[in-house]
């Protein structure tokens, strides 16, 4: 029990750090290439722990994340829901992949969410929606690695 | 549920209260640029904050001869009026924040401002910077404010231009720094280096702020409207501290209501 609320904490601060990252202000000429820290953290963890984190747990973080960026109520959440429930159906293959694989599945999550935001949120369509994609993509096995050598140090299950 | 957000004001309540929650992570997100800020500050050269000095003095020098003709023509403006008989309110009274470095979603166009309804913030409030109008208040929470940038494509307000007078509307094209002036007819009275000024019309931004000034006019065949781009007179990417103007309604129900003003004292 001890064990399991420590990992619960670990994921919760992975969590924080991911949203603060996604907040920290970069220079214009590279913000658009900010990955989606958060969305990556998810999906991380529910590929690893997913009793711990699933659906409700990403709809909770999407809440926090759309009062953050002040727009409608619900859209991240959704987005974020969604991502998360293909993740949770798929986790045990995801897991057997190896690295490069599982970036071309990244890719494909991180496409089927930028074309959601496109949908649901009223902005201005142009090719600059898909930097993220690329971005998240990228990042993804670095992001994979340092998340599990921290669930490892930790013991998180 | 974001159909129910957008659509009906059912979640201003539950939004400005859980925004509260989620104040403490913007402040630690915008931490890093503040201290580096603050380092910055701590550590210039002597003979930088000499230039600045001396920079800045010129500067007040040459703003406080403006402001003593501006004082005159004020003086004499009033006088006029008073022998037209209609009643204008000069000054409106502001409030200052700062704001938040932090970044948020780059295709919403908005900033965080650290003031909120504990401030007298509210929504629909307008908010200028040094040089001109900057957007509105969307929604706020008990310690800190969303703040909707002219930019955004949904924004819209309106405005003169400051040479003749001829009213329109600018809206925010959601990219860059550019603004729009919409149904505009070829034959309006419009010229590149029109000063636009806000028209107060609508009653949510005072009058006479700047709101920009016409950067380029396109004429297309076989269209009813022209296309004229404004650059926005405020720096929207740049400014740090901001000013919520007090608009003058509720200067005026401050003044007059003394049921309400009773409470509020009685209250603090």
């Amino acid at each position: 029990m001890n064990k399991e609320s420590q990992g619960g904490i670990i994921i919760v601060v992975s969590i924080l750090v991911s949203i603060i990252l996604m907040l920290i202000p970069l220079p214009d000429s590279i913000r658009l290439l900010r990955p989606e820290w958060v969305v990556l953290a998810l999906i991380y963890w529910t590929m690893a722990t997913p009793r711990q984190v699933s659906v409700g747990y990403a709809w909770a973080v999407g809440l926090i994340m759309d009062l953050i960026m002040g727009g409608a109520l619900g859209v991240f959440a959704f987005c974020y829901a969604l991502i998360i429930y293909i993740v949770s159906v798929v986790h045990l293959r995801l897991r057997q992949y190896p690295i490069w694989q599982q970036t071309v599945s990244i890719f494909s999550l991180m496409l089927l969410m930028q074309l959601l935001l496109l949908l649901i949120t009223p902005r201005t369509i142009d090719w600059s929606f898909g930097l993220p994609v690329i971005s998240s993509t990228l990042i993804w096995p670095l992001n994979y690695v340092f998340l599990r050598s921290l669930r490892r140090t930790f013991h998180v299950s | 549920m974001f159909f129910l957000d957008t659509r009906f004001n059912s979640f201003i309540a539950v939004r400005s209260n859980l925004s509260v929650v989620v104040y403490p992570i913007q402040a630690a997100a915008s931490l890093p640029t503040d201290i580096a800020e603050w380092f910055n500050d701590f550590f210039e050269e002597r003979h930088q904050l000499q230039e600045k000095n001396a920079a800045l003095e010129a500067a007040n020098l040459l703003n406080s001869q403006r402001l003593q003709k501006f004082q005159n023509l004020e003086r004499e403006n009033m006088r006029l009026r008073e022998l037209l008989g209609s009643s204008f309110r000069l000054r409106d009274r502001v409030k200052v924040a700062e704001i938040l470095m932090v970044d948020l979603d780059p295709f919403s166009q908005q900033v965080l401002i650290n003031k909120g309804e504990k401030n007298g913030i509210f929504i629909g409030q307008a908010v200028l910077d040094a040089t001109g109008v900057m957007g509105q208040v969307v929604s706020t929470s008990a310690f800190s404010s969303h703040v909707v940038l002219l930019t955004n494509s949904n924004h819209a307000i309106p405005i003169q231009i400051n040479r003749n007078g001829l009213r329109a509307i600018v809206k925010g094209r959601g990219l860059g720094e550019l603004l729009e002036v919409d149904y505009l007819p070829h034959n309006a009275d419009i010229r590149k280096g029109d000063l636009l000024v806000t028209s107060g019309l609508g009653g949510r931004f005072p009058i006479g702020y700047p709101v920009g000034t016409v950067e380029s006019l396109n004429y297309p065949q076989g269209k009813a409207f022209v296309e004229v781009r404004v650059k926005s007179a405020a720096h929207t990417a740049t400014s740090r501290e901001v000013l919520l103007v007090l608009n003058t309604k509720m200067i005026s129900a401050d003044n007059s209501d003394p049921v309400n003003k009773s409470e509020a004292s009685a209250n603090e």
